[in-house]
């Protein structure tokens, strides 16, 4: 016997994610048959701030485009000015900017285990995580000043040189975050409920998979060994050692399975971050900001972001203010067209479980 | 190997100058590709790079507003996971009544982008079914990432300011009424504003 | 696995062990975790060292800063007086202000945590608000990691010793991209612009010289100074002294890129197609100039684009005053000076030359032939030595050995020349005598650093091998049986506190007489004005206060419709201030004869 079918206003304000998006499902009983995401709650136009501020100011907006994440912004916003311009970025910078973004990117795992944990149900998890998170951010507020928006990455290089003794610190952190690492194993991927509840549920077809534009972890959990940092290096990732884990179940299990190996990765990267920085400058300092101009032209830069590739559009006509800056995040894809179709069949009770495990982050939607 | 390493790039620019008019390419660097065409050919050479050359992930797609040359410029930027190549196809839109084809039967994903620049630029794209707001809502104003929106007459109109900040003075102002300077007209353009 | 996992039901469990563990968050408020060294709280001024130049409300991309009035600070020489306020609900404490900063007052404090209840209580001013700020600072800005640029473009110039071989110009000048690179250090606060006597608008020029439209900063600069390209070459460059930039690192080169600007210009047809002025019809007004110096000149060639008539009168066969007889060749050439009178002339502006006012043509003459004058006769009479044997052969001042060399003619010095003075005529004379192939001395009274010349002109003699004694004091000249100098005696001298805070006072040591050899003796003690021209009428009304003529604010003198200007009016005595007092006299002489001008 069929159900009625009932709309049911999924948001803006739900347990797990990183924003406000409001999902208007329909159900028939407990089983979703439609989905629309409605975004536009956190929209503040950046794009078109940018167009009346200069260069350098422009990249004190950048950080605040993704919230759980504002690293690979930061970082994307100078590699594609430092591209148009032809500016060189000393050794030191890159190092330290590998190191932030995969210091960026625990702190990110570490909130999503939150979040995904948090919208099962098992909230001791979120306790932990976020906890955790706030080591990596004391790091990240010793060397730039700011916990969460960190305006440190700047065209040309970094803002400041390490502290001292700041390599130790983050050492004790790795040691730390190495030994907890066990401890949520027991807690959540050891976890028989967990399991049920993730495997087999919000399934991605690995044939269809680039085809839809699906990026990061969940199209690893789909068996490719696609990573923008070894298809298209950037920073110091080709001189890193590193793995790329894959999965084959394409399910929400698989995709936390990826994201925790990657977690290890993160961890030995920065170790070997620590080890192999040179010694030297790390600011190749622009001219007068009032007065600073980029020459014309455009580049298109992506960084892995911990929910997949983020990309940032630039253009310049010349002048000392950016032209256009076009930042697609991965929850673009994630969040809209891809979220819309895994829900169809889905439990209600599943509905933030899914997105939550495609790294849907709404400020990166709409800006 | 003496071969360059732009082999791919460069195949990629011969394939598609070979195959159509007016389409002009150029190899930006390593792994960066840009052509030109002109809008008409747009879904063809879409989906002649997903099937015929690899390119398919859509990345991204973006909208550029030359406002003092009369046109838009649409920038289709597709990845190639094989060659490891990233090709942006760009094409030029009049400004005065902007349109061009529909792609999401190529990528569906296309649809969330076109909706977008619809919605900012006002482009209409031939054919795309999705519901008109998609970020602003009840925007009844002209689509504003427009170049001639002005978003600091748009504030003046929609919110009021706090007050308390009236006595903000300037020094350059401060400055010349103690001196008795007098700045000419067509000087003042030189001014930190 | 089956459907009943016990493992994995009871694994999780485990979580339990986190009971015995103490939490790792802190009881705030009774305990607080230490704030980074760097970390970005609320905002601290040290409000003596900030000098409001307003580069902070400038970058701030919130428009969160407004530069205000703050009771306590007045604005002055090198400070507009206006000092920051931050709207805290604009802030993004993202400290761009603090990287720009130039003179770093502007910081970061560790403080965090601003709570009140009244709502419109957001704007906070850094340093009145939080006065013991200082104590807390946390981020802050050294001239490492500052964006300001604080080292200038060097400026070539050519070597000291091949240099003493000619007179060709010694500064080589800046290149399209030196200067232009240059001018992006200005961060346009204008603080320089209330020193210059002449309030030139320097930020506008700089600005244009950045964009590379020279032609937009030729035409700024010829608002109120038609002698842009001497000032580029030889001003005294107060502005420079003022400048934001110079409180850390250096001052921008105003003075260059003026230079550089104007001799964008080749010829005097160029400058006038570009400046373009608009030259009013003439208006039946005479203004009759006495003195073609840079005074006259200035006033002479405004008063014309305004319609008047104007006749200069100069006494000697060029124009230029002091600037052409006094400034060397290697520092201001003759061409880059005809340049501009060509200009000037080509306005309209009359001179005739050779014509001296009590000589050639009275003063009273003047004063019924025109409407008004203007007199900017200069310092031209130089001071007596005071010691014996002056009148001898060899012993002659500096400024009429200068007006010779210029004049063309080789002054026969000798090879061993002593120079007495320490002020820029003295350096000159110095330096022309090396080019002339002598060996030189000079002596001044008191230390090096008390020398009133140029330090860039004090270094250039040194690098040529000009020898410098200080604290040295002449007592005779001596020579030979023809009357013609063959040494000169002189004293050491010691540098005594005048007990009053004042300079110390050099005091000749008893016993201590040497004399040197030496074929020339150049007095450049200082000069004083000739106004013997004057009738005596004229001298009733004109009041002389110690060798210098009394004007008002309007440089109008005790005489009803004579002006004056320049070194004889004014204390600072360089080509700017005479610059300036010409174009005020132009604007006073304006309201003086049309009535009904407004302002």
């Amino acid at each position: 016997m069929r159900e009625k079918a009932t709309t049911l206003y999924l948001g803006p304000q739900h347990p797990g994610i990183t924003g406000n998006m409001m999902i208007k499902l329909k159900v028939e009983g407990d089983t979703v048959v439609k989905a629309e995401t409605h975004v536009g709650y956190l929209h503040r136009g950046f794009e078109k701030l940018m167009e009346r501020r200069n260069w350098l100011q422009s990249f004190t907006i950048v950080c605040r485009i993704c919230v759980p994440e504002p690293d690979p912004n930061e970082l994307n916003y100078s590699r594609a000015v430092e591209e148009i311009e032809g500016r060189e970025v000393p050794e030191r910078a890159q190092w330290i900017r590998t190191m932030m973004m995969e210091l960026s990117r625990m702190a990110t795992y570490l909130l999503w285990f939150g979040g995904q944990n948090g919208s099962a149900g098992l909230y001791t998890m979120p306790q932990w995580s976020v906890g955790d998170r706030d080591y990596i951010l004391d790091l990240f507020e010793e060397l730039t000043g700011g916990r969460v928006y960190h305006m440190y990455i700047w065209p040309g290089g970094v803002r400041r040189d390490l502290p001292e003794g700041f390599t130790d610190r983050v050492l004790q952190t790795m040691d730390y975050l190495e030994k907890r690492l066990k401890q949520y194993d027991e807690l959540m991927f050891a976890n028989t409920v967990f399991q049920k509840r993730a495997q087999g549920v919000g399934w991605i077809d690995p044939a269809k998979a680039i085809e839809w534009g699906v990026v990061g972890p969940p199209l690893r959990a789909a068996g490719f060994k696609s990573d923008v940092r070894i298809d298209d290096p950037y920073l110091k990732y080709d001189e890193l050692d590193f793995e790329v884990p894959t999965q084959t179940s394409s399910d929400v299990w698989g995709r936390a399975l990826v994201r925790r190996a990657e977690f290890e990765q993160s961890i030995s990267m920065v170790r070997q971050c620590i080890e192999k920085m040179p010694k030297g400058e790390v600011y190749n300092k622009i001219p007068n900001p009032m007065k600073w101009t980029v020459p014309a032209g455009d580049a298109y830069v992506k960084a892995e972001s911990a929910r997949g590739e983020f990309g940032y559009y630039v253009v310049s006509d010349g002048s000392n203010k950016p032209r256009r800056v076009h930042v697609k995040g991965p929850a673009y894809v994630h969040g809209v067209t891809l979220l819309e179709n895994l829900l169809v069949g889905a439990n209600i009770a599943d509905v933030s479980f899914i997105m939550n495990s495609l790294g849907t982050c709404p400020p990166e939607i709409e800006r | 190997m003496t071969d360059n390493k732009l082999e791919k790039e460069q195949k990629v620019v011969k394939h598609l100058e070979e195959t159509f008019q007016n389409l002009t390419g150029k190899v930006v660097r390593e792994r960066r590709v840009t052509v030109a065409v002109e809008k008409e050919l747009i879904p063809s050479v879409l989906s002649y790079a997903k099937n015929q050359l690899g390119y398919i992930h859509f990345s991204h797609m973006s909208c550029v507003d030359w406002i003092e040359d009369e046109h838009f410029e649409l920038v289709y930027i597709l990845w190639s996971p094989e060659d490891k190549v990233q090709l942006l196809i760009k094409t030029l839109i009049n400004r005065e009544n902007p349109e061009i084809d529909n792609v999401d039967m190529i990528w569906r994903q296309a649809n969330t982008y076109e909706r977008e620049i619809r919605e900012m630029y006002g482009i209409q794209f031939k054919g795309l079914v999705g519901r008109e707001e998609f970020i602003l809502e009840d925007w009844e104003g002209m689509p504003p990432m427009r170049r001639d929106f002005d978003t600091a007459e748009y504030i003046k109109e929609a919110y009021f300011g706090r007050p308390g900040r009236e006595d903000a003075g300037n020094v350059r102002e401060e400055i010349v009424k103690r001196s008795g300077e007098e700045i000419p007209d067509f000087a003042k353009k030189y001014s930190r504003d | 696995m089956a459907f009943f996992d016990i493992k994995g039901l009871v694994t999780p469990f485990t979580a339990l062990k986190q009971f015995g563990k103490a939490p790792h968050t802190v009881t705030f408020p009774q305990k607080q975790k230490e704030t980074a060294e760097r970390y970005r709280g609320l905002h601290y001024n040290d409000l003596e060292k900030c000098i409001g130049c307003g580069n902070c409300s400038t970058i701030c991309m919130n428009e969160a800063i407004d530069m205000i009035h703050v009771e306590g600070v007045e604005g002055g020489k090198g400070d507009s007086g206006l000092r920051p306020r931050v709207d805290n609900g604009r802030c993004c404490w993202c400290a761009l202000c603090v990287e720009v900063c130039p003179t770093g007052s502007l910081n970061l404090t560790k403080d965090y945590i601003y709570v009140t209840p009244d709502a419109d209580a957001f704007l906070w001013t850094p340093g009145v608000s939080n006065p013991d700020g200082k104590d807390d600072i946390s981020f802050h800005s050294d001239v490492d990691t500052s964006l300001g640029m604080y080292n200038r473009v060097p400026m070539p110039e050519l070597d000291g010793q091949e240099r003493v071989k000619s007179f060709a110009e010694v500064m080589l000048y800046y290149s399209e991209e030196e200067a232009r690179y240059e001018a992006t250090r200005c961060i346009s606060c204008g603080l320089c612009t209330e020193v210059c006597p002449d309030h030139m608008h320097i930020p506008e020029y700089i600005n244009a010289i950045a964009q590379g439209n020279d032609e937009d900063a030729i035409r700024i600069i010829y608002d109120n100074n038609p002698l842009g390209e001497l000032c580029g070459k030889v001003c005294t460059r107060r502005c420079e002294d003022v400048c934001a930039m110079q409180v850390r690192g250096d001052a921008v080169a105003i003075r260059w890129l003026k230079e550089y600007a104007v001799s964008r210009a080749e010829t005097s047809d160029i400058i006038r197609e570009i400046v373009n002025p608009e030259i009013k019809e003439p208006n039946g007004y005479k203004v009759g100039i006495i003195g073609a110096g840079p005074a006259g000149l200035t006033a002479g060639y405004y008063l014309a684009l305004k319609g008047f008539d104007v006749t200069i009168y100069e006494a000697n066969s060029h124009a230029g005053g002091m600037t052409m007889y006094g400034i060397p060749k290697y520092r201001l050439p003759i061409e880059s000076l005809d340049k501009q009178i060509d200009y000037m002339k080509s306005i309209g502006v009359k001179i005739q030359f050779n014509t001296t006012v009590g000589k050639d043509i009275t003063f009273d003459e003047i004063y019924k032939k025109h409407d008004a004058v203007f007199v900017g006769v200069g310092f031209q009479k130089p001071y007596r030595l005071g010691i014996e044997g002056e009148d001898a052969k060899g012993a002659f001042p500096a400024v009429n050995m200068l007006f010779d060399v210029n004049n063309g003619k080789t002054p026969d010095i000798g090879d061993k020349v002593v120079v007495i003075g320490g002020g820029n005529v003295a350096i000159d004379g110095a330096r022309v005598s090396r080019r002339l192939g002598a060996e030189v001395t000079i002596m001044y009274r008191r230390r090096v650093q008390d020398m009133p010349a140029d330090w860039e002109e004090i270094e250039g003699a040194e690098h040529e091998g000009v020898v410098i004694m200080p604290q040295t004091i002449p007592v005779e000249i001596i020579t030979d049986d023809n009357n013609k100098v063959t040494g000169i005696k002189y004293l050491k001298a010691e540098m005594v506190d005048d007990g009053k805070g004042g300079r110390p006072r050099p005091v000749p040591i008893e016993g201590s007489e040497t004399i040197m050899e030496v074929t020339s003796v150049i007095g450049a003690i200082g000069q004083e004005a000739d106004y013997s021209f004057f009738t005596e009428e004229a001298m009733k009304q004109i009041e002389i206060n110690r060798g210098r003529m009394v004007v008002d604010e309007n440089q109008m003198t005790g005489m009803k419709g004579v002006f004056a200007g320049g070194d004889a009016v004014n204390r600072t005595a360089d080509a700017i201030s005479a610059i300036a007092d010409g174009y005020r006299a132009c604007k006073a002489i304006e309201k003086f004869l049309i009535k009904d001008i407004k302002d």
